[in-house]
């Protein structure tokens, strides 16, 4: 049995349901992370577990025990909050005090575990510091270490970094991601950022609509997304909405250009599909350069130059209807220009294919028959 | 050279703002110190001259420092009872019945719009007769409350009841903008996760972020009592107010004594409470007396 396991976990708010009979197990010492935008019920997954909502149905079991309508105060988990949750009228170090002098531990002990706490998240010399002299993200540390010092059994991290700014949010993930490690602890994030969530998680669970879209790891996810929502909640693609001319040979039609894929083996001929490709897999060339290697190959003017750093992004005007996004390296960039008309190409196995709700059901329907 | 020249115009446009801010200042504390010298200066002028017998006779009679002690007892009681009744409260509705909010900001309204007449008269009724409904409706409280031996009709125990509803607005008020200029929920939510109870957070965590909302509406409520003339009046209770008034019809000069006297008193209290204020660590607040009315 997992560590901490969510059954059939429920919540309704009159008649929306936020959080829909989800089902989750989470490993000691795991990192997971919960990635949907809002209102997918991540955050009310993760109250339920902190024990600051109840849910409608189901259960939660921390290590073989039902803590379902155990009061948060009971639960020992540390929470880390959006909007750090500091007490104003104490100082860093009595911030971290609280919870270990709610549970009476010798003077000398929290003492000695404040200081080992402020050094860990780097503000050892902040201890007298009350919250409104001190960045947001020294708050945030401070927070961590306050959600530490109970040594809770599970750490719960609401969007920890979303108040802060972008080099801030990088160090202090990385930070969070490294203590996590170092001190072995169970972790539950929630994040809608997917940059976020693919660099810092062991798992991600992608929600939709109070419902686990996909479990995996953050390579999985990003490289074999299951469903469509998944495909186009993590990260950048572009997307083609195609039939299937024959799933064999790997073979579907947009419009009047075929497309190559992999070969395709639970969807039929004629089934509409989402073909996906993921920008950095397109390759650009200007028009007339010597012929490209990748099997699928589209024509289309570029409309948007974009340097990012290491690669270039380019916006290719396919069609009236297409656009589509392209990454470079940036050292191969150099002699493309907007308004010049190139070539994109992209390998068959660059393609992820998916059904889409139909061609879901007809796979499905399909599948019924051949068992009977 | 334009540099030069903007700097100097900025100058003397500062300078002209300070002066108009200066002799509005000015005005505003012509305005309010001009009635309490004149009745300094009232107070402390006989027949012959400055005279401070007046003084004297005031502190050698001995219903000035009985109405006075009673006024300061009422005060304390009713600032105590309204603070720990309507605190709790208020931290319980903005945490788990939000929904109930707006119902208790008309409530509290109430006391405004109902003058002290109307309410001395209410209770004069409810706890004098013997309505089943009022009977059933109080969960046995008034029958129990207006007869021997636990009997506080015209009482200061009743007077300080009816101070507390008088209270409402200002302790209201002043309460629920402090609870919502702090993330309450979220600083709740941190207590509980760190172990903590609803009565331990409230304490430990809540009452010290809202400390100074909480002075505001002690200092307003004690004010407030100290100078309550209506209902102690009849409710036939002789507290400070009616003494002054007393007074007042039979020997003027002493009355503007003891006007300047209470003044002071109650300019102790506020300096006090602004120390206590100031003095905490790690806020900023200041006493919110705009948030009250």
């Amino acid at each position: 049995m997992a560590f901490l396991e969510l059954t059939e976990l429920t919540k309704s708010f009159g008649r929306v349901t936020a959080v829909d009979a989800v089902d989750l197990s989470i490993e000691r010492g795991e990192f997971l992370t919960l990635l949907g935008p809002s209102g997918c019920g991540k955050t009310t997954i993760l109250r339920m577990v902190a024990g600051f909502e109840t849910p409608s149905a189901g259960n939660i079991l921390l290590d073989g025990d039902d803590i379902t309508t155990t009061p948060a105060s009971k639960r020992a988990m540390g929470m880390v909050f959006q909007s750090y949750a500091l007490f104003p009228h104490l100082t860093a170090a009595e911030n971290i005090a609280f919870g270990m002098s709610i549970k009476r531990l010798p003077k000398e002990r929290i003492k000695q575990r404040c200081a080992e706490l402020l050094e860990l998240v780097g503000l050892g010399e902040k201890d007298r510091s009350y919250p409104h002299q001190l960045s947001g993200g020294q708050q945030q540390r401070i927070a961590l270490a306050r959600a530490l010092a109970i040594e809770p059994r599970v750490l719960l991290l609401d969007e920890p970094l979303s108040a802060l700014d972008a080099k801030v949010r990088v160090s202090l993930r990385n930070e969070i991601r490294h203590i996590q490690q170092q001190l072995k602890i169970t972790a539950i994030y929630v994040t809608h950022d997917q940059e976020e969530a693919l660099a810092i998680s062991d798992r991600i669970a992608v929600m939709s609509k109070g419902r686990i879209e996909q479990l995996d790891q953050p390579e999985e996810i990003y490289n074999n997304p299951r469903t469509v929502f998944a495909a186009t909640f993590v990260g950048t693609s572009n997307r083609f909405n195609a039939l299937v001319v024959a799933a064999a040979e790997g073979r579907c039609r947009v419009e009047q250009q075929e497309l190559h894929v992999p070969p395709l083996t639970n969807i039929r001929d004629g089934a509409s599909v989402l073909v996906m490709v993921r920008p950095e897999e397109v390759n650009v060339q200007k028009e007339g350069a010597l012929p490209n290697s990748g099997a699928n190959q589209i024509a289309g003017t570029i409309i948007l130059r974009t340097f990012l750093g290491p690669f270039t992004r380019f916006h290719v005007h396919v069609n009236d209807e297409t656009t589509l996004t392209a990454d470079v390296p940036s050292q191969y960039a150099r002699e493309l220009y907007v308004a010049e008309p190139v070539v994109l190409s992209f390998a068959a196995d660059a393609c992820q294919v998916l059904p889409t709700d139909s061609s879901i059901k007809e796979a499905e329907k399909i599948t019924e028959s051949e068992k009977v | 050279m334009q540099t030069t020249q903007a700097v100097a115009i900025a100058q003397r446009q500062t300078r002209a703002r300070f002066g108009i801010d200066k002799v509005f200042l000015i005005l505003v504390l012509i305005y309010l110190t001009v009635p309490l010298i004149s009745t300094l200066v009232f107070g402390f002028t006989g027949s012959h001259g400055i005279d401070f017998s007046t003084l004297g006779q005031i502190f050698s009679d001995k219903d000035f420092a009985q109405t006075l002690s009673l006024s300061l007892e009422l005060a304390l009681a009713s600032t105590l009872l309204s603070v720990a009744l309507i605190t709790p409260t208020i931290y319980w509705v903005q945490l788990r019945l939000p929904g109930v909010r707006p119902l208790l900001d008309i409530l509290s309204l109430i006391p405004f719009a109902a003058p002290a007449i109307v309410m001395a008269f209410g209770l004069v009724e409810v706890y004098s007769g013997s309505n089943m409904l009022i009977n059933v409706l109080s969960l046995g409280l008034v029958p129990l409350l207006s007869n021997p031996p636990f009997n506080i009709v015209n009482t200061p125990p009743l007077l300080v009841c009816a101070y507390v509803v008088i209270a409402l607005p200002f302790v209201y008020r002043s309460i629920d903008a402090s609870l919502r200029s702090i993330n309450t929920r979220v600083l709740t939510e941190a207590s509980y996760s760190l172990g903590c109870g609803w009565w331990r957070t409230f304490l430990t965590v809540i009452l010290p972020n809202i400390w100074p909302g909480i002075i505001s509406a002690a200092l307003l409520t004690f004010s407030t009592v100290m100078g309550e003339f209506t209902l102690s009046s009849l409710f036939s209770i002789y507290t400070f107010p009616i003494y002054l008034n007393q007074t007042g019809q039979e020997d003027p000069h002493k009355a503007a004594s003891l006007s300047i006297l209470s003044f002071i008193l109650t300019l102790i209290c506020v300096l006090a409470i602004f120390l206590l204020v100031r003095r905490r660590p790690g806020q900023q607040g200041e006493i919110e007396l705009t948030a009250a009315k």
